[in-house]
């Protein structure tokens, strides 16, 4: 059996940043991140008996550094209960600077965590400030540097670039001190503005202005220019890292691999079925409580849904081909032909004919035979969405 | 008189939009027993759902109440519900003819307007007897004693026994059905005499084919009779007579002086055409009843399916439509742009409005309409004429002598604080005023010459915005007049999109081109490449706006729990792309046709 990745979320912060829209509060209290890990436990306990091998352990957020060092280590003293771990299992965890000391650090090594994944999101604290993040931006670079005297060799800085009020050459300016710091892996994501962030309700009464798309992607230009001019791959659409560095886990998510959510509104993708997890906490927490009382049945996913699923859907072939287009278009090597007609019986370009002869006259696709790849040009980078709605 | 006739009153009902009509209407029937208060929807007679929604009657409705009067005496009245539009005065005046009285229902709050002004010298053309009514009474702002006084003012009536009462409330109904006995005369003709029936409105059913409304002037009509349309000169055999109970209810005969129904295997309305007269075919009377009309399209659009729109439906669902409104025109034409739709011809824009509505919601059709146009009258070099109604078709300029368009006799009624803003919309849209009137203290007619193409864009939403809701308009056809009109084309991405093209006066072209520019700037969505989007006149630019090249559509982020959220929102943007008409290279949103029509008052 494949191994699985295993995704596990943590709805907590020390507060909520002004562009987040993600499933997670600021301002809880300790005993909130008590009962909700002893729930977490519960789900992970109820994997228990299927051999489930994994190569992969993402736990993110949310903030888990926010959480005392003993709770990680019970979510990872339950993913190990479980679960079998791969020799070589890529472990991360989700940590914001500000949030992380030597201790914690520390524990975490000993635990079996081998990737830090930063948010570091900018190093300039103006923008910082903006945005609503804890932390300055010396913190992070503190922060960076303890990661590394504690063992971590894989580090992540997650970057945020177009936020109002950025120029160029600023983002160029954090984006380069990331480098410079040594970072295995860089995420740069384009600032969205998302309905019911602070920052949706600057947008809409006109206080704030949206970077236009010209700046937007003269930033992003830039970023790609720089990064492997100093040996990254850029690997994903906002992800680039130093070569055999590529996340993992995230990977996953792009080639339609297996993996298990648990936790909060986690979701999760097994036998070309989808599946997503209550959202309510309470809710969350009562499930939970039922399953360790014994009212609830410990059984195979697939055949049961496990009692936390609020929603599922079984793929029809039409949307596995078009998730896996969805998906695997991100990666900039794009998706392998004969790895596409394995899984799905026919040539992806008998699929697609109309979609893919119209995007390489467009200039957003390339399909390459030789190389038996069909992957994204440059200019498709900027217009993915473009492609994708004549594929789904 | 027979005496069968002496308990007969042949009445309809005169009202401006939302003063009351169909409320009253719906009371009548309620005090007369026909439908119990716990059976009704609101507003019975208005039977469509457009209708109800606009709170205007577009078909009419004819019922049959029976009433014991105060005297003792029991009482058949026809209630001849008329349309209450503009498009529809030639139906209002053949249903008219059909009555020997008018119910005139006046707001208390609002007082006589102008459509309703229009309808009363209409039934006074038909000499009908006037019962003034005052509605509303029970609104905190009503006046009646003003609103008799305007009656009196304006229409020359005696209002003072005019009964005061609330449709809404239930107030005061039976005294309108007194005041109908008295007021409104029985009616006369020959039951002896050869068959006279006037047709005032007609549907189709499907078992019984066309439903003739007809009012009995002379003579007898019943079942197996053959029967003659004077005007059109067909013949028919009768299957069945009856009367509006409301429901069709058959009976032996309908008389002289009666109002009913008769069926005949007609296949569609157009061939019993209102204003018509039956008479029998073995005993046919000698003249045939004055004032019948051939109904004459004012306005014209295209109609065309909507992307993913089967061509077929639309074709059907047109000819449902015109086996019940012989107004309505339609064939086929074809547009480079659109490809295969249909020219359809309406009495005014009201009536393309229900039509487009109706289309949309009783069929359930996406469809796509072009600019609406007005008939021109192109004189060319060697002298011969052409009617032209699509833009498309105006030959090229160089051959061109001349071009004439229709001009119509505007009737506009506002409160007089309005005359400065109204006068500066018309004298905008080229009209010629005659003269203005002071109705009463506050209320002013202005009678404008203003050429018919200017009416049918946006005139009437433009007064209703400028006058908060109180201008009424009516016009009719005056004559056609040499004009200085070019054609305007619209040209995305240099190439020109004829289903854009209007007609329009040399002097709005630059103002219109512009206007049209800016508009589709605000709806084409960005595309991979600049849209130039030009006006032009002849070879001429006039206008010019660009659509910016779109740079960034991509998602910055799609990890795990984004998956189906993501797909989600991509499937509403293919949706959305569905939805957009191809032109070359350039893809334009359905609403853009609609669009370019809008008033808009920052404009």
């Amino acid at each position: 059996m494949k191994p699985l990745g295993l995704y596990i979320h943590i709805p907590f912060c020390k507060r909520k940043c002004n562009y987040c829209d993600f499933l997670s509060w600021g301002n809880t209290k300790k005993e909130d991140h008590t009962a909700y890990v002893e729930a977490l436990l519960a789900e992970l306990q109820y994997y228990a008996d299927q051999d489930m091998l994994l190569d992969s352990v993402y736990i993110g957020g949310g903030t888990p550094s926010l959480l005392e060092r003993d709770l990680i280590l019970r979510i990872m003293e339950g993913v190990t209960g479980s679960f079998a771990l791969s020799e070589d299992a890529e472990i991360t965890i989700e940590a914001n600077p500000g949030l992380l000391d030597l201790d914690k650090l520390m524990a975490y090594r000993r635990a079996g965590i081998n990737r830090l994944s930063l948010g570091a999101q900018s190093l300039n604290d103006e923008i910082l400030h903006f945005m609503g993040r804890i932390h300055k931006s010396n913190t992070f670079i503190d922060n960076f540097y303890l990661a590394r005297d504690c063992g971590f060799e894989n580090i992540s800085a997650d970057l945020i670039f177009a936020v109002p009020g950025q120029t160029v050459e600023l983002w160029i300016d954090s984006l380069e001190k990331a480098i410079s710091l040594g970072a295995e892996h860089i995420s740069f994501y384009s600032l969205q503005i998302e309905e019911g962030t602070p920052f949706y309700g600057l947008w809409e009464k006109g206080a704030m202005k949206a970077v236009d798309d010209e700046t937007d992607r003269r930033m992003y230009h830039e970023a790609l220019k720089r990064l492997k001019n100093k040996g990254y791959v850029h690997y994903e659409i906002s992800n680039a890292a130093m070569p055999g560095f590529e996340s993992r886990h995230n990977l996953k998510y792009w080639s339609m691999e297996e993996y298990l959510g648990v936790g909060l509104g986690s979701h999760y993708y097994i036998n070309g079925t989808r599946f997503s997890n209550e959202t309510n906490l309470e809710k969350y927490l009562r499930i939970s409580k039922g399953v360790k009382e014994g009212r609830e049945v410990c059984n195979d996913p697939l055949s049961y849904l496990a009692p936390w699923v609020v929603w599922h859907h079984k793929n029809t072939e039409v949307d596995e081909i078009s998730e896996f287009l969805f998906t695997g278009l991100r990666k900039i090597e794009g998706i392998s032909l004969s790895a596409f007609e394995e899984r799905f019986g026919k040539p992806v370009t008998a699929v697609y004919e109309n979609a893919i002869g119209k995007h390489s006259r467009t200039g957003l696709l390339e399909l390459n035979m030789k190389e038996d790849r069909l992957r994204l040009t440059a200019k498709g980078l900027d217009l993915f969405n473009q492609v994708l709605v004549d594929f789904v | 008189m027979d005496q069968y006739q002496k308990h007969i009153r042949n009445f309809s009902i005169i009202a401006h939009i939302d003063h009351g009509k169909s409320t009253l209407a719906d009371r009548l029937l309620e005090t007369t027993g026909l439908v119990a208060r716990r059976d009704m929807k609101e507003q019975f007679l208005d039977n469509m759902d457009i209708e109800r929604e606009r709170g205007i009657t577009i078909k009419l409705q004819t019922t049959r109440l029976h009433y014991r009067a105060r005297d003792g005496e029991e009482y058949i009245f026809n209630l001849i519900d008329t349309p209450g539009h503009v498009d529809f005065t030639y139906e209002v005046s053949r249903s008219l003819a059909a009555c020997e009285g008018a119910v005139l229902v006046v707001d208390a709050t609002q007082g006589v307007e102008a459509q309703t002004l229009a309808n009363v010298y209409l039934a006074l053309d038909e000499d009908l007897e006037i019962v003034p009514v005052i509605n509303k009474i029970d609104l905190a702002s009503a006046d009646p004693d003003a609103a008799k006084a305007e009656i009196e003012d304006i229409i020359g009536i005696d209002a003072s026994e005019a009964p005061l009462i609330s449709a809404k409330e239930g107030i005061n109904i039976e005294e309108v059905l007194e005041s109908v006995i008295r007021t409104v005369p029985a009616p006369s003709g020959d039951p002896e005499g050869k068959l006279k029936a006037l047709i005032f409105d007609s549907y189709y059913d499907n078992y019984k084919g066309v439903v003739i409304y007809a009012r009995i002037f002379d003579g007898v009509v019943k079942a197996g009779d053959q029967i003659r349309l004077m005007n059109t000169k067909k013949k028919y055999e009768v299957t069945e007579v009856g009367v509006f109970a409301p429901g069709l209810t058959p009976v032996e005969q309908l008389r002289a002086g009666e109002v009913g129904y008769i069926c005949a295997s007609i296949k569609q309305v157009a061939d019993a055409r209102v204003g018509d007269t039956i008479t029998l075919d073995n005993a046919p009377a000698e003249t045939a009843l004055p004032g019948y009309k051939k109904l004459q399209s004012m306005v014209y659009c295209g109609i065309y399916p909507a992307e993913g729109e089967k061509y077929e439906n639309v074709r059907d669902a047109l000819e449902k439509l015109q086996v019940n409104d012989a107004a309505f025109l339609f064939e086929q034409e074809t547009s480079t742009a659109l490809g295969f739709g249909f020219r359809c011809g309406f009495l005014g824009l009201l009536h393309m409005e229900i039509i487009v509505e109706r289309l949309e919601r009783e069929f359930d059709l996406g469809i796509v309409t072009t600019s609406p146009s007005v008939i021109y009258k192109v004189v060319m070099n060697d002298g011969s004429e052409l009617m032209i109604q699509n833009p498309s078709n105006l030959p090229p300029q160089t051959q061109i002598h001349h071009i004439e368009e229709p001009l119509v006799k505007a009737n506009i009624m506002i409160p007089k604080e309005y005359v400065g803003s109204i006068m500066e919309i018309c004298q905008e849209r080229r009209g010629v005023m005659t003269h203005m009137e002071y109705i009463t203290e506050n209320r002013v007619t202005l009678h404008y010459e203003i050429p018919l193409n200017e009416v049918i864009y946006d005139f009437f939403d433009a007064l209703k915005s400028k006058t908060k809701g109180y201008g009424s308009l009516d016009y009719e056809m005056l004559r056609y007049e040499r004009s200085n009109l070019v054609k305007l084309d619209i040209l995305l991405n240099k190439e020109l999109v004829d289903a854009f093209s209007m007609i329009v006066h040399e002097s709005k072209a630059y103002a219109r081109g512009r206007f049209v520019c800016e508009k589709l700037k605000d709806i084409i969505p960005m595309h991979q490449f600049e849209v130039p989007i030009q006006a032009a006149v002849g070879q001429k630019v006039i206008a010019r706006e660009t659509v910016r090249a779109l740079r960034k559509d991509v998602l910055a982020k799609c990890y795990g729990g984004d998956i189906s959220r993501k797909k989600k929102l991509l499937e509403k943007q293919k949706e959305g792309k569905k939805r957009m008409r191809q032109f070359g290279s350039v893809e334009v949103p359905q609403e853009a046709f609609t669009a370019v029509l809008k008033y808009d008052e920052n404009k």
